[in-house]
Parts: C-alpha cells; sequence; structure tokens
C-alpha cells in the first residue's frame, strides 16, 4: 500500500519567552521537515481532547539539524487561548504536528537583491527565507543582498532581531511608538529605499499584520516591483477541506474569487489579493 | 487478537453496499482529493463530497470559522464548484478509486434540487444522493425546507421523481420535532435519512463587541453536538423502518459505536477529519478492534441492540 501522511508527534526541546508575550519554541520533528520550505506552515495542536479543540497554523521560523535530531522552531505571539496553553508547554511535552502544509516563496532565479518587509510576529517566514536563501545561494555575499525592514507597535514586540542580523545584509528597525529606531511605520522605511529596487533583479517579500500589507499593496502599486506576501488566516483543516480560510483573490475580467489561505496559498503575489 | 479473523462490516443503505459504515459527512472532506495524501480512499465505505449546487457559489465572506468549547462553528456558505465542474474536474479523481461517491446536492428552490439531482443522475461513478434541506427556500420566503414537514417531503418526492439513485435525505436538527420530518421523507420515498447537519450557533468578540463570523450566525459541529446528534438518531431510528445514518460530533470509534448501537446503520465522520485526517481509518480500526474483542462477527449483529426499555 502507499504511504500515507499523517499527524505526527513532536517533542518539546525548549519553550522560551523571548520577548514580552513573544515564545520560541524548539520541537523534534520526522527528519522530512528539513525539506520545508520557507513560507510554508505546519498545524499544531495540544495532544489531548479538550481545549483548544482545533490545530492551530504556524509558519515554520526554522529548521535544522542537531544531535541527530531534526530541530523545527516556530515563533509566535500569545494572542488567545490556544497560543496561552502552548506559551506553557515545557521540555519533553509532546504535541501533534500536521505538515509541512501549503505554497513557499518563490525566489526567482537572477533576483540579486531582497526586500523583507516584516511586522511584528510576522518576521517568522521572512527570517526562514533569508536564513534559507542565505544557506543555499552559490552567489558571493557581494553579489546579493536581503534588507530587512522591521516594525513592531512598540520594542518589546520586535522579534527575531538577532537572527536577521546573522542572515540579512542589514536591518532597518521602526516602532509605532518611537520607542526603537525609527518613529513610525516599517513602510515609511521601505519607501525610502523603493529606488534601489528594480521591476527586474529585485524581489520584496511581506508578512505583518493586514494594514501594513495592506499598506504594502498601495506603495506598489505605482511601482510594480514583483512582491510575494504571506497571509494568516483562522483555518480548521489545513489542507484544504474546512473552507474556513478564504481570501478575496482577483480574477479574470475585473471580477474576484476565494482562495484558500492554506492549499493554494499561504503566499500569494501581492497584487492578487483584494484589500479591502 | 487475530489479525487474520477480521470481522464483517459489510452494511446496506438502501441499494448502495458499503465495504464498512464509515463514511466521510459532506463539507468536511473536500472533493476526496484534499485528503487522499492522508487516507486510502478504498478503505472508506463511501465518500460523501461537498454540497453541490446547479451553479458555482462562491460562499461567505470571511471570518468564516471560529472555535467554539468542544467544536467550532462555521459559516463557509456552502462554497462549492457548481455541478458541471464537479462532473468535469472533480468526478474523474474518484473514479479511480473502489469507494461509493455519494454526492450531497442543495438548491434554493424544488427545481433547482431537481435539476441538480437529474444532471448527476445519468453520470458514471455517483452510487447515490445526499440531499441537504437546511438550506432556505427562497420562494417560500427564507424558511428552511428541513424545517417543515410538507417542504422536507415535497424536496424528496420531486428529486426521487428524476433518478434512479437511492437517495438519502439530511436532516437539520433545528426544529421542534425530527421525528415529523424524518416521516414526511420517509413516506416521501426517501431511501435513508442521515441526520444531524450542524446547529445554528452564535459567537461574539467581547473586546469589539461584534459577531466572531461576519456571517454573525454559523452552524456549530464537533463533539459538543454528540449527544444531542444520538438522542435525535435514537428518537428517529424508532420512528421510521430506512436505514438511518448517525452523524454529528464523532471523534472516535467509542463514538460511533454509540451510534451504531442506538440503530445507526452507518456513521459519517466529520469535524473529526480537519482535527486529524487520519480520523476516519483510525474510527474503522477502533469499531474492528471493539468488535473482535466482543466476539462480534458481523457488524450487522451491533447495530440497534441498545437495551432500553
Amino acid at each position: 500500500m502507499e504511504h500515507k501522511k499523517s499527524v505526527i508527534s513532536g517533542e518539546v526541546v525548549a519553550n522560551r519567552e523571548v520577548t514580552k508575550n513573544h515564545f520560541l519554541m524548539s520541537l523534534t520533528v520526522p527528519d522530512n521537515f528539513q525539506v520545508a520550505l520557507p513560507g510554508q506552515f505546519i498545524m499544531v495542536r495540544m495532544k489531548d481532547m479538550g481545549s483548544p479543540f482545533l490545530a492551530r497554523p504556524f509558519s515554520i521560523y526554522s529548521t535544522y539539524s542537531f544531535e541527530n535530531n531534526t530541530i523545527l522552531e516556530i515563533l509566535y505571539r500569545v494572542v488567545g487561548k490556544g497560543t496561552l496553553k502552548f506559551s506553557h508547554l515545557k521540555r519533553d511535552d509532546k504535541l501533534d504536528i500536521l505538515g509541512p502544509l501549503g505554497n513557499g516563496f518563490d525566489v526567482p532565479p537572477g533576483c540579486k537583491k531582497i526586500a523583507l518587509v516584516a511586522g511584528g510576529i510576522g518576521v517568522a517566514p521572512l527570517s526562514s527565507l533569508a536564513e534559507y536563501y542565505r544557506k543555499r545561494s552559490t552567489d558571493s555575499v557581494e553579489d546579493r543582498k536581503v534588507i530587512c525592514y522591521i516594525g513592531a507597535r512598540t520594542s518589546e514586540w520586535l522579534v527575531g532581531i538577532e537572527k536577521l542580523e546573522e542572515v540579512c545584509s542589514r536591518v532597518i528597525i521602526s516602532t509605532d511608538d518611537g520607542s526603537e529606531g525609527h518613529h513610525g511605520y516599517v513602510t515609511d522605511l521601505f519607501i525610502k529605499d523603493i529606488n534601489s529596487y528594480r521591476r527586474d533583479g529585485s524581489m520584496v517579500y511581506s508578512c505583518g499584520p493586514y494594514a501594513m500589507m495592506k499598506r504594502m499593496a498601495g506603495i506598489l502599486e505605482d511601482c510594480p516591483i514583483p512582491c510575494q506576501v504571506s497571509i494568516e488566516e483562522r483555518m480548521a483543516c489545513g489542507v484544504g477541506a474546512c473552507l474556513g480560510c478564504a481570501v478575496r483573490v482577483k480574477s479574470q475580467e475585473g471580477h474576484s474569487r476565494y482562495m484558500r489561505v492554506c492549499t493554494d496559498g499561504p503566499v500569494f503575489n501581492i497584487e492578487e489579493i483584494i484589500w479591502d | 487478537m487475530k489479525n487474520n479473523n477480521l470481522p464483517t462490516m459489510k452494511v446496506r443503505i438502501g441499494d448502495i453496499e458499503l465495504k464498512n459504515p464509515i463514511m466521510t459527512a459532506s463539507g468536511t472532506f473536500g472533493y476526496g482529493e484534499e485528503y487522499s495524501p492522508y487516507v486510502d480512499l478504498n478503505r472508506l465505505g463511501a465518500l460523501i463530497v461537498k454540497g453541490l449546487s446547479l451553479e458555482p457559489k462562491e460562499g461567505n465572506p470571511p471570518p468564516r470559522i471560529i472555535e467554539t468549547t468542544a467544536g467550532m462553528l462555521n459559516a463557509v456558505g456552502l462554497e462549492n464548484v457548481g455541478v458541471k465542474s464537479f462532473i468535469k474536474e472533480k468526478l474523474p479523481f474518484l473514479r479511480q478509486f473502489d469507494v461509493p461517491v455519494i454526492v450531497n446536492v442543495f438548491g434554493e428552490t424544488v427545481e433547482e434540487y431537481v435539476k441538480v439531482a437529474g444532471t448527476l443522475s445519468d453520470v458514471e461513478g455517483i452510487a447515490g444522493l445526499e440531499i441537504n434541506i437546511s438550506c432556505p427556500n427562497v420562494v417560500k420566503g427564507g424558511i428552511e425546507f428541513g424545517a417543515n414537514p410538507d417542504l422536507a417531503g415535497e424536496v424528496t418526492r420531486s428529486v426521487k421523481s428524476v433518478t434512479h439513485l437511492p437517495v438519502i435525505v439530511k436532516l437539520t436538527p433545528n426544529v421542534t420535532d425530527i421525528t415529523e420530518i424524518a416521516k414526511s421523507v420517509e413516506e416521501a420515498g426517501a431511501d435513508a435519512i442521515s441526520l444531524i447537519n450542524t446547529l445554528k450557533g452564535m459567537s461574539v468578540d467581547i473586546e469589539k463587541r461584534v459577531p466572531h463570523l461576519e456571517n454573525i450566525t454559523g452552524g456549530l459541529s464537533g463533539p459538543g453536538i454528540k449527544p444531542v446528534a444520538l438522542r435525535m438518531v435514537w428518537e428517529v431510528t424508532r420512528e421510521v423502518s430506512i436505514p438511518v445514518i448517525g452523524v454529528g460530533g464523532i471523534m472516535n470509534a467509542q463514538d460511533a459505536l454509540e451510534f451504531l448501537i442506538v440503530g445507526a446503520k452507518a456513521v459519517q465522520i466529520g469535524t473529526a477529519n480537519f482535527v486529524n485526517p487520519r480520523a476516519t481509518i483510525d474510527i474503522l480500526e477502533g469499531i474492528e478492534q471493539y468488535m473482535r474483542e466482543n466476539g462480534i462477527s458481523d457488524i450487522n449483529d451491533l447495530i440497534g441492540t441498545i437495551i432500553a426499555e
């Protein structure tokens, strides 16, 4: 009989609060997770049948080998009862994991300059992309540039900066309240540099709050540098069946339709999405 | 226990012979292909696909789902590819498998039900129809077909008149007396009844003071509704002589066994698929294990054996 995929059991190696309400969880997973592409996600669920009932989707932040194990990391913010329960997990606790799921980011061949525009916890898939690109790229460091623009509400909500500094050529920070870096939106920082990106040979990747990605869509409308976004929506199954994670996209002749964030995404071209 | 001593799991729903009593509930298993990386579809008793309407339906704006205590609310809004695209694009995939495909059908008018059912009747690879009567009838001012015994009977009779396929009618629990509806569809010629569909519910975001769902209300499913479903299956099996299929919050083999013991000929697995893509197979294997442990060689010897008088 052909081999079927199933939910696997992941064991918590570490689960620490990196900044207020933001956690980094490391899990041991089967080796096939090493082939996960940046932008893909997993569905994570507590072992017992109680609360929370449904699995929660998380972007894969990082995967690597350590002492003959494959480690998968997720970076998350406590936003509800599901993430609150996850934040209490300790070493050796087990979780049900389904994945890797969805489509990752595309990096077109010949792309020499990458901008990452991250808002808050939206840094997770973008950091993963920068790390992946750094590991795989055969170009010399001078030939390619990955610039990360990262913003958050306040300095306490800035996460993953250290890692970004390792894997990006430059990291530029903003906070809405001015507590760190530029005082204002991360999109302001990107606009300042926009003329250094070209339609050919540059790519922009963005993930963050809806309002931020909507601003990005507006900015790029006038200056069409290709951009991919990673979308978040509530979902029950992660495999395209529940139709909970609908996102409105453009279709032919000015019409629109819903696509599924889980299997049609979570990565979309920014101009496909209808931002309302 | 010896594995070579497998119990007989075959059951009949009208003219449909099922290898085992495990079916997938409409709307929770896509068009089958979504779960084929996880489940050997040949092992299922039957596969019920996402409800189809005459024309494609785009569904409701998000948010469409919200978790509740022991379940979830959904207001997907019957999003589907429409009956023509289903036949052209989805059915060829399903024809590769040795599993009865049952197509769930809905409409906003009796004519729409009839057209969809008629279109599907002459197509190769369909074993039966399941009629979702939980839709509002636009002609009769939005009253749900399934909430009125006469309307439920009318839809059933009309669909039966245009198809030779077995017709299963799926009942809504949002009624005062479900046995009245059940008797009406039986009289109208239904070959089987499945119950229950979701319970109408609501959930509110107390920070923003808005409903969690854009549609305001949604259908409740998951383990929280199982006792209600079980009670309704119990009531209906005592009032009708056609097969009853139990559905509602079945998460594991124990849950499924409760429905079978109460009198359901088969069960449908719904929300459990979302939580565990292999739920159908795990439940099937759990039932087989229970039968071996209890010396039951044929599933039909278990069905309806509840001692409750």
